[in-house]
């Protein structure tokens, strides 16, 4: 009995006349994520099938799918000829041993013998006659079985709705630059925007070797984990060493990461204007650490000549990022335990409300034009 | 690139290599099959085990269980003899016995830990006021893996036997076998060692026990190793760990003298104002520990990797000050500034003079730079 996979997607069926556009991007976007898997993906009124795999490969691509934005949910279905004993043997398959069920039946195809009640009836009542640990409960069954008549002359049986990612496929809402430390925010900040369809790309900064490989590695991990919902990502990786060291020799040390952060917001528009970039996504949230205070956000945006910066995950408090961390799967990466380049050269008392005079008074003793190019002459570009 | 991190493992013998290839190819059967074969194998590793325990005890007395690591034969060791009353050992141990006594208390045992002078070896008062009547297993580091420190072992053994005859006595001999010129007392019923920090190759290690000692398997399975450690024998391992021990013991005093030299002549070169050594004068030549205050030590490790030395590191790079000091030091009352600045340079018989004179250059340099830009 062949498998498919159901597809539904989310916002997109809103869409009025570029419903078109968003439908073409998401289809390319799925056939992406499967790339190196043997498949087909077929549109079908108001959901795509995926067919003709390896059934060993049934959970890698439904893990898959359910990571490509703008997908509902997922299930995987017996795809049988519309005969009431084809559909009979698929129900038995996705039925459980024992316990409560119920039969949903849709029907597309008008011409069958059947209107829906009546093949709920008879499966039903067949499923009862075949094994005697089950019981109908229309109310509160522990498993249902879905059966759907297609105009096709071909019915889909399945017995689960798995979650989507949902949102809108990505590249359907321009391109931003996320600035991402190895922490739990920004992977969180970057999903968020990702989701709305945009097409992200990342930036690290590093301070090699007051900061170890394995921070490194890490935010390469990370930006793994985003590549499967971004349908790729390009990581953009730039030393902030020379610059720190700046800072440290002729700066008040309470202006470090004031300091930096405007150097950041500098080198990563430069970079974003050059990729194409709409605009910079960062993972801060209001008054989470000390430079996270709306003056600490005035001086960093001040130092931004053109473009938005999104801070989607202003108004969260920790655990909710933690939640929606876990959920992405990039938690357990975020909280190994190296450092990004923030925490070297930490001042034992930062500055928490800087006043923009005073920074750019201490910014004064600094080549900011000569740190930046020769932080930018570091650039390393990893695709993932 | 000069290779100055042996303590953590050394670069295997290539002449070793050679010999012990055809135990790769050819020689690959089952040592306990019984056509001849195999069977010539099984003779082979025995007088393989005898000579990699003739170099530091006595045949008649000891016999060598082969493991597939130092932390293997540590933790045969505590498990296996430390089976009663209370374990006595060190805050000094390795984390193959530190960790696995911390396990033994967690699983209901009496654990206790003796003090550490500052240079870390142990403080003999305090370990002896541990021992007592019940106590049945007594296990001291030989040389401290992180500072060089050496604990007279033959010595702390005899004297603990004298308040309990029947405590076992277990060393933890990783950083001293082939290295050290000594020989095992009879005080001393277990000793560890390991095959890949003498040369020859990760994988294989040994537990040398006394031949009167009853102590329990730690592997169970086909009896192999006297029914102590079963496992189908990785002779190929075994038999270069034989080949690396005779070639280091063959040239034992001489390596000993020249690595002396290379430690003190790198100790001598070493700026002052920057490095601070905390091995003592009277540890091992093998391993030289220093700190240099202000510059975190995994920074100056990836600094002077850079510059084409390779080194090791007392600390790993966490936020958390309590995880990221390592456990000895601290033990061995050395404070925070200092305990995040240490390095541990460990060497192997084939370093050089120049090659320390070479290191002293990168290490001035690189780390003085660090620490001005520091400051």
């Amino acid at each position: 009995m062949e498998k498919v996979i159901i597809i539904r997607y989310a916002e997109i069926h809103l869409k009025g006349k570029n419903r078109g556009y968003f439908e073409h991007i998401f289809a390319v976007n799925m056939e992406k994520s499967l790339k190196g898997i043997r498949h087909e993906i077929h549109r079908q009124s108001g959901r795509y099938l995926v067919e003709g795999f390896a059934d060993e490969n049934t959970d890698l691509i439904v893990n898959k799918i359910k990571r490509v934005f703008g997908v509902h949910s997922v299930s995987v279905a017996y795809k049988v000829p519309s005969d009431m004993n084809e559909i009979f043997n698929a129900a038995k398959l996705v039925a459980g041993e024992s316990g409560t069920f119920k039969v949903e039946t849709h029907r597309a195809d008008k011409t069958f013998p059947l209107n829906s009640p009546q093949i709920s009836a008879e499966i039903g009542g067949r499923m009862l006659e075949s094994n005697r640990l089950l019981k109908v409960d229309v109310h509160n069954p522990d498993f249902v079985i879905n059966i759907d008549v297609r105009e096709n002359g071909t019915a889909l049986v399945f017995n689960k709705f798995e979650s989507g990612a949902d949102g809108m496929p990505v590249g359907t809402a321009g391109k931003g630059l996320l600035l991402i430390s190895g922490g739990i925010d920004s992977p969180v900040a970057g999903h968020m925007i990702a989701k709305r369809g945009m097409k992200i790309e990342g930036l690290h900064f590093h301070s090699y070797p007051y900061t170890n490989m394995q921070a490194r590695q890490k935010v390469n991990d990370l930006a793994a984990v985003l590549s499967e919902y971004n349908c790729g990502f390009t990581l953009n990786v730039v030393s902030v060493k020379r610059i720190q060291e700046e800072i440290h020799k002729n700066c008040n040390g309470a202006y470090m990461v004031t300091l930096l952060r405007r150097f950041m917001m500098r080198i990563a528009e430069i970079i974003a204007d050059k990729n194409g970039d709409q605009c910079i996504i960062t993972g801060e949230s209001l008054g989470q650490v000390a430079s996270q205070t709306v003056e600490g956000m005035t001086s960093s945006n001040s130092v931004i000549k053109n473009l938005p910066v999104l801070r989607p995950l202003c108004g969260f408090d920790k655990n909710e990022i933690i939640e929606r961390s876990r959920k992405i799967g990039t938690y357990e990466i975020s909280i190994q335990p190296f450092e990004d380049c923030c925490t070297v050269f930490l001042p034992e008392y930062p500055i928490i409300k800087p006043k923009i005079e005073d920074v750019l008074a201490e910014e004064a003793k600094l080549d900011v034009e000569g740190l930046i190019t020769d932080a930018l002459s570091t650039l390393e570009i990893t695709e993932l | 690139m000069i290779y100055f991190d042996n303590a953590a493992t050394t670069k295997p013998d290539k002449d070793c290599l050679g010999r012990a290839e055809k135990y790769l190819t050819d020689q690959f059967y089952n040592p306990s099959a019984l056509y001849a074969e195999g069977y010539n194998l099984h003779l082979d590793l025995r007088s393989a085990r005898e000579s990699i325990l003739s170099h530091i005890a006595d045949k008649n007395a000891y016999e060598l269980i082969i493991t597939s690591c130092g932390s293997e034969a540590d933790n045969q060791a505590v498990f296996c003899a430390g089976r009663r009353g209370n374990i006595v050992t060190t805050s000094g141990e390795h984390a193959a016995v530190y960790s696995a006594v911390s396990e033994a208390k967690l699983r209901g045992g009496d654990v206790r830990f003796a003090k550490l002078n500052a240079d870390g070896s142990v403080n003999e008062e305090s370990l002896l006021s541990l021992v007592d009547k019940d106590t049945s297993l007594v296990s001291v580091i030989h040389v401290n893996n992180e500072t060089g420190a050496v604990n007279d072992i033959n010595s702390l053994a005899a004297k603990v036997k004298k308040i309990n005859s029947r405590t076992v006595f277990h060393s933890d001999g990783v950083q001293a076998y082939g290295k050290l010129p000594y020989r095992l007392s009879q005080n001393v019923d277990l000793y560890s060692l390991s095959a890949h920090k003498i040369g020859a190759l990760k994988g294989t290690g040994a537990l040398i026990k006394r031949k009167t000692l009853n102590i329990k398997p730690y592997i169970y399975g086909g009896g192999q190793e006297n029914g102590l450690r079963s496992g189908t024998e990785n002779v190929f391992g075994i038999k270069m760990l034989e080949y690396a021990a005779d070639k280091v013991y063959g040239n034992l005093q001489e390596n000993y003298k020249k690595i002396s030299a290379v430690k003190g002549r790198l100790c001598e070169l070493l700026d002052k104002n920057i490095f601070t050594v905390l091995s003592p004068q009277s540890g091992s030549p093998y391993i030289l520990t220093v700190a240099a205050e202000g510059v975190r030590g995994e920074t100056a490790l990836h600094a002077v990797n850079d510059k084409g030395l390779i080194i090791g590191t007392g600390s790993a790079c966490s936020s958390n000050a309590a995880k990221r000091h390592s456990r000895v030091i601290t033990a061995c009352g050395i404070n925070d500034k200092l305990a995040d600045s240490v390095l541990r340079i460990s060497f192997c018989c084939n370093n050089t003079a120049e090659e320390a004179e070479l290191a002293a250059e990168i290490l001035n340099k690189t780390v003085g730079e660090l620490k001005e830009a520091l400051k």
